[in-house]
This record gives structure tokens, C-alpha cells and sequence, in this order.
């Protein structure tokens, strides 16, 4: 081989490499400067963001039968972490770089969002689901901003209390009808040797749910007052809701607050945990670890107070289409059908927790009756408290709320609702700017 | 000795700087070679740090922007939980300075010229494999009131000792430096034990020579010639404490309430918790300055000494 040929196999080798390289970046470049979580679905399907990976197998049965009736279904997106993914919804639907619809929060959280003018109108779609009967008009409000719908309800989850039936089939216990009944069987559980009640919330948001529950126990007026900034944690109601908390700490009815809501299928099956009031929505961890209506049920709690109404803490996820959604037309159509009785009926199938469409039931006995004793006895509805207030207030009380719950004291917890009202005046008047 | 001070000469000449304008080529090829790593840092640390300078001096919800000048910086200086979250990264800084290198360094020496050595050396080496998350999940499951640590204090007769570790402000923030030493001392180990085996021999023959053994020979012999490595592993430790995050979020993120945050959590939770942009880079700002200010003076005050 000579020099010559020498020199020119490498000049057409480092040509070719260059040209590669060159086509490479090409492909790569745009590819990083767009993100494949942001990118048009392929087809006719609209591409949907979320912050739960698990829930992907019932999104795509939901698509498929949204595909049947709209023509578009579901491109899966998915980001577990919950920080991460609102900062990621916050700043990529600002730009074109973002997902057709978006799994959000209602109430407060949706305002927030709302009013910077990324989520689309959803008036048609409201006006279609109300028609069609798909969804109790009365929801519309915590979907809404300045009068105006920009998502639909994902889901109507209702917090109830998960019941250990082997637990109370070995103590003799009844379904309570009362709060006294209620307390009754949580002595009876902590005399039989069982952990009452679980509840966790040192370190996360579930700080919140007792607290919500004794309020509206009491008194749901004065939760959706106090909630809409217009009464003060410091009124008597807050007091006494902190008081029947405290005492219930000092009767030993609660398990420590570092206990995980994870471990309670294992639990509830082998009887050594009662009972935990969640959001029914936990079912599905307990139907995925192979449970039925023959280890666990659920209830709705009592009121605390013999005067006050019937009333239970919801909880709806919403769907948002973005304003620059790549394939806005398609995305509002979906959003439109989303509540459609077969749709929801292919998504709670999955989910196996209620819609916000009535006709829609899961098949796992335990939801079906709640939604029969939520039929039965019409409970005032009240906002879970995460949404039913401005996020960075909700945010920095369950944090007192967690506190509180690692040194359940009287003490703690007056100088918890002084810190909460503090919060309060200081966070609406930043909210109202 | 002619010799010697030509050699002297010699090795001046060739490695003595050239004069600005005396050559341009070497000049120039230097800024050639240096240009990708500043580059790099300027793109990737410098903008970004003015940028959150700047940023600090707005209040910012990622939607909408007004700027508020100092107020970000006159909040957190009156607020009670940035004030604890400083305090536990002191207490963060101290018991890292003091255990793992501390422990690492008794090791290190313990276990260098003995048989058994490499088995223990392999046993505190082994959690440095672990990834941060594992280890708190580890200590999550030793450290609940439900966990493994109450489980055992009951089973051994000793109920009165058992705690809620991650429930009880100082407690939290102890047991988890301690979980931080347990994986930590490994990696300082390794590194005093490289020092240590540059030690030349010759050193501590003549310290034996001359009637110098045990503690004696290790104050005056060894710790001398490990001044250098010590340097090093301090200065990693030092950083590493003020930047703590990993550990803190898997087993208490932050909490209960606020009580264990340190700085580098609080900076997390107010930008991307609460989406208080303004205030999370103030929050940046001022745990950058803290880090840089500690590193800078350590690192000149032993540089000098050296």
C-alpha cells in the first residue's frame, strides 16, 4: 500500500467520522433539547403526564375504550416523584414542550396553576359530563377558577376507615353507627392486643387526615371556613378537634406516626392492626395484595359530635389539558368523553376505587358498599384539606401536623394551631396579592 | 555540590514560567488546553451561581416574578426554621469531622501492621459500597419506634431504652450522623491507609531507633507525615457535612415538622416543594457562601501550614 493511498484512506475515514458525528448530534441534539416525556405522541394518541408509574395499566384500558369513542387514546407519561413532577408540569407547559394532558390537584392547587393561564377551559367538557348525568354538578367549584372549569375530576375517592376483618371477627366487633361505638372498638382492639388504629404522617402528608376528620366531625361548616381562610385555628372548634386527638394519643389508640400505610395489607391479614382511615384509593393496595371483602372492609366514620350532620373528606385528582398542548383539539375531546360511564367503568376497574361518575363501579365489594352508605346517607362533602387551601399554607401545616403527631401533648398542640394560624394570616395575605 | 547547584540551575531553567510577551506560543497553547475545563466550569457553575444570585432577589412562584431586593435574605435570617435548619447543619459538620475521620484514622493505624487487618478493613469498607438510599433504608428499618433497634432492646430485657430515634429533636439528627459514620468511615479508612503506606519505613525505624514506640511514635512519626492526606479527607468531610441531603430526606425528610432539616433540605423544599424560587436561591446563596468560606479558609490555613 503507498503513502498516497495511505493518506487518502484516512482523510475519507475521518470524513466519514466527521459526517457521522455530524448526522449524530443532528439526531441527538433536538432529541435532549425536547425530552422524550415532552415529545407528540405518534398517531392519533394524545400524550398524558402523571405522577403515579402504577396507574399506566389503567390509563391504557381507559384509552382503549376512549380510542373506540373519540378516536384518540392514551400516550403514558410518567414521573414518580411528586415534587418533581409539578416542577416539571409548572415550567414545560409554559413552553410547547409539554404533555396534552396533565394528571393534576383541584381546589387550591388548581388555582394556583389556574390563574397563570397554562391549563385550557374546560367548560364544554363540564357542560357534556353535567348533561349526560356523568358527575354531580356540585363538584364543578373545586374544579374551577374565577368561575370558570380547567380540569375534570380523575377520580372521587372518599376517606373512610379500612377495617381488619379478622380483627374484629375474633373481638366480636360490629361496623360502629356512632363515635362512641367507634371509641368503643378501638379500646376493645387495644384490650385485644391489636394496634386500634394506624396512623402514619411523621414525615408525610397523612398528618393531615385525623385532622380533617375531627374537624368535620364536629363541625363541617367551620372546616370549609376555617379552610377558606375565614376562621381561625385558634377557635374553640380547632381546640376541641386537638383535645379528642390528644386523648385518643393518651388512650393508646393510635399506633406510633412512623408506621407506613404500606405495611397494612400484611397486617390487616394477620390481625394485628384494626383499622386505619385513609383514602379509599388505598384499596388498590390491598386488592393488589390478593385481599377481598373476607380480610378487610370500610366505613365511614361517625360524626364526633351528636349535633352535627353526616360528612366526609374527598379527594378527586384532576385532569388538565395545557394550553400548548401539541394536539389541543384531540386532548379536549378526550377530556369531553373522559367521564363517560365505559370509560370510567375500564379506569376504576383498574383503579378499584370510585369515580366521580355514579354509574361507575369497581368490582371489589368493600368500594361498592361504601358507595352505597355515601348514597344512603348524603354526607356534606368536604375538600381534602391539601387542596382545600393555598398549597404553601397546607404544605407548611401538615408539618406542624407532623410535629404534633411525634409528641401528642396538650401543649403541642396549642402551640400547633397558634404556629398554623400564624401560617394562615401571613400565607392568605400573600395568596390574595 | 557543583553538582548539585547546576542540576539546581538546570531544572530552574526549565520549568521557570515564561514572561507575559516574552513568548506567545506557550502562552496561548496553555489558554488552548485550559479553555474546556473553564469553559466547563463557567457554563455549568459560575452562570448558574450569578444566576441564583440574581434570582435571589426576586420573589418568584415560576409563573410571576417581582422583585423584592434583600427581603428573601432579611426573612430567613428571622426565621425559626432556617435558623434550626443551620444548627443541624453545625451539628451535622462537627459529628462528621468527628467520627467518620476520626474513626477512620484509629482504624486505619489499628489495623495496618496486624494479620486479621484486611478482614476488618473489608468489614467498615463494605457499607461504602452501598448507595445512600440503601443505607437509609436500612436504618429506616432499624430506627422506626416499630424497627429492629426497639425490637431488640425489648427482646433484651432493656424496654426502658427504647426510643422513637427519628421522632425526637437532638435524637434524629445523632443517630443519623451515626448512620452517616457507619458508611462514611470506610472511605477515610482507604484514604489515611494510602497515607500511611507512603510513610517511608526508614521514618519509623529511626523513631524506634531512638526509643519512640506506640503512642508516642504515632503522635510525633506517623501524624506528622499523615498531615497531607489529613488535609485531603477533612476537606471532603467538611463539604460533604455542610451539602447533607440524601440521608435526612429518605429517613425523616426534614421532619418531624422541620426539626432535622439542614440547610441543602430547606433549599429543596422551599424551590421545589413550595415553588418559592426567590427564596430557595436565597436560601442557595447563602449555604455557597457558608460552604465556600469553610473550605476556602481550611484549605488555605493547612496549604500555608504545609
Amino acid at each position: 500500500m503507498s503513502a498516497t493511498t495511505r493518506s487518502t484512506t484516512t482523510i475519507t475515514r475521518r470524513t466519514a467520522l466527521r459526517m457521522a458525528g455530524g448526522v449524530g448530534a443532528a439526531a441527538i441534539l433536538p432529541a435532549c433539547a425536547r425530552g422524550t416525556l415532552t415529545r407528540a405522541a405518534p398517531g392519533d394518541d394524545v400524550t398524558l403526564n402523571n405522577d403515579n408509574p402504577t396507574w399506566a395499566p389503567g390509563f391504557e384500558a381507559a384509552g382503549e375504550v376512549l380510542h373506540a369513542t373519540t378516536g384518540h387514546g392514551f400516550a403514558i407519561r410518567a414521573v414518580p416523584d411528586v415534587s418533581s413532577y409539578q416542577q416539571i408540569v409548572r415550567m414545560s407547559a409554559q413552553t410547547d414542550s409539554t404533555t396534552d394532558l396533565v394528571k393534576w390537584w383541584n381546589g387550591y392547587r388548581l388555582q394556583d396553576v389556574a390563574r397563570a393561564e397554562i391549563f385550557a377551559d374546560l367548560t364544554a367538557a363540564w357542560d357534556q359530563a353535567e348533561r349526560n348525568g356523568w358527575v354531580d354538578p356540585s363538584l364543578r367549584d373545586s374544579f374551577s377558577y374565577d368561575g370558570r372549569p380547567y380540569a375534570i375530576p380523575l377520580y372521587q375517592s372518599y376517606y373512610a376507615v379500612f377495617y381488619s376483618q379478622s380483627a374484629y371477627q375474633r373481638l366480636g366487633l360490629e361496623v360502629p353507627q356512632d363515635w362512641d361505638e367507634f371509641i368503643a372498638n378501638a379500646q376493645a382492639l387495644r384490650d385485644g392486643g391489636v394496634t386500634p388504629i394506624a396512623s402514619g404522617g411523621v414525615d408525610s402528608w397523612e398528618s393531615l387526615i385525623w385532622f380533617q376528620q375531627l374537624l368535620i366531625g364536629l363541625d363541617p361548616d367551620f372546616y370549609a371556613a376555617l379552610t377558606d381562610g375565614q376562621a381561625s385555628y385558634t377557635d374553640d372548634t380547632a381546640q376541641e378537634a386537638m383535645a379528642i386527638w390528644v386523648d385518643m394519643y393518651e388512650q393508646e389508640l393510635f399506633s406510633p406516626p412512623d408506621t407506613q400505610v404500606t405495611e397494612l395489607p400484611g397486617r390487616f391479614a394477620e390481625g394485628s392492626v384494626g383499622m386505619n382511615l385513609h383514602g379509599a384509593w388505598n384499596t388498590n393496595a390491598f386488592v393488589q395484595a390478593g385481599m377481598d371483602e373476607d380480610t378487610f372492609g370500610l366505613f365511614l366514620l361517625p360524626a364526633v359530635a351528636s349535633t352535627a350532620p353526616h360528612a366526609v373528606v374527598t379527594e378527586s385528582g384532576a385532569l388538565a389539558v395545557t394550553v400548548n398542548a401539541h394536539k389541543r383539539s384531540a386532548a379536549m375531546d378526550v377530556a369531553g368523553a373522559w367521564l363517560d360511564t365505559d370509560v370510567q367503568r375500564a379506569w376504576v376497574g383498574f383503579l378499584s376505587d370510585l369515580s366521580a361518575n355514579p354509574a361507575a363501579l369497581p368490582p371489589v365489594q368493600p368500594v361498592r358498599d361504601l358507595a352505597t352508605q355515601v348514597e344512603q346517607t348524603s354526607p356534606v362533602l368536604a375538600t381534602r384539606y391539601w387542596e382545600a387551601s393555598p398549597p404553601v399554607l397546607v404544605e407548611g401545616n401538615v408539618e406542624e401536623l407532623s410535629a404534633f403527631m411525634a409528641e401528642p401533648t396538650l401543649a403541642m398542640a396549642q402551640a400547633t394551631l397558634r404556629r398554623m394560624q400564624e401560617r394562615a394570616e401571613a400565607e392568605w395575605d400573600r395568596w390574595l396579592l | 555540590m557543583t553538582a548539585l547547584n547546576e542540576r539546581d540551575s538546570a531544572l530552574t531553567r526549565r520549568t521557570k514560567p515564561a514572561r507575559p510577551g516574552q513568548s506567545r506560543r506557550p502562552h496561548g497553547s496553555l489558554l488552548l488546553f485550559l479553555f474546556p475545563a473553564v469553559a466547563l466550569v463557567g457554563v455549568l457553575l459560575i452562570l448558574p451561581f450569578l444566576f441564583t444570585i440574581y434570582r435571589s432577589f426576586f420573589r418568584d412562584n415560576g409563573f410571576s416574578r417581582s422583585w423584592v431586593g434583600l427581603e428573601n435574605y432579611t426573612t430567613l435570617l428571622t426565621d425559626d426554621i432556617f435558623v434550626r435548619s443551620v444548627l443541624n447543619t453545625g451539628m451535622w459538620t462537627a459529628g462528621t469531622l468527628l467520627l467518620p475521620v476520626l474513626l477512620g484514622l484509629l482504624i486505619a493505624v489499628g489495623t495496618n501492621s496486624v494479620r486479621w487487618g484486611p478482614i476488618a478493613r473489608f468489614a467498615i469498607v463494605l457499607p461504602y459500597a452501598l448507595s445512600g438510599a440503601v443505607t437509609a433504608l436500612l436504618w429506616n428499618f432499624m430506627l422506626q419506634t416499630d424497627g429492629a433497634t426497639n425490637a431488640l432492646l425489648s427482646a433484651l430485657g432493656l424496654s426502658a431504652l427504647e426510643r422513637p430515634w427519628l421522632l425526637e429533636w437532638p435524637m434524629n439528627t445523632i443517630v443519623m450522623i451515626i448512620a452517616t459514620t457507619w458508611q462514611a468511615t470506610g472511605a477515610s479508612m482507604i484514604l489515611f491507609l494510602v497515607g500511611l503506606q507512603a510513610i517511608p519505613a526508614e521514618t519509623i525505624e529511626a523513631g524506634r531507633v531512638d526509643g519512640a514506640g506506640g503512642f508516642r511514635l504515632f503522635r510525633s512519626i506517623v501524624l506528622p507525615q499523615l498531615r497531607p492526606i489529613s488535609v485531603v479527607v477533612v476537606g471532603i468531610s467538611l463539604v460533604n457535612s455542610l451539602k447533607t441531603f440524601d440521608i435526612v430526606w429518605l429517613l425523616t425528610r426534614g421532619g418531624p415538622g422541620t426539626s432535622s432539616e439542614t440547610l441543602a433540605l430547606t433549599m429543596y423544599r422551599q424551590t421545589f416543594t413550595l415553588s418559592r424560587y426567590g427564596y430557595g436561591a436565597a436560601v442557595a446563596v447563602i449555604l455557597t457562601v457558608i460552604v465556600l468560606v469553610a473550605s476556602w479558609t481550611y484549605l488555605r490555613r493547612q496549604l500555608r501550614a504545609n
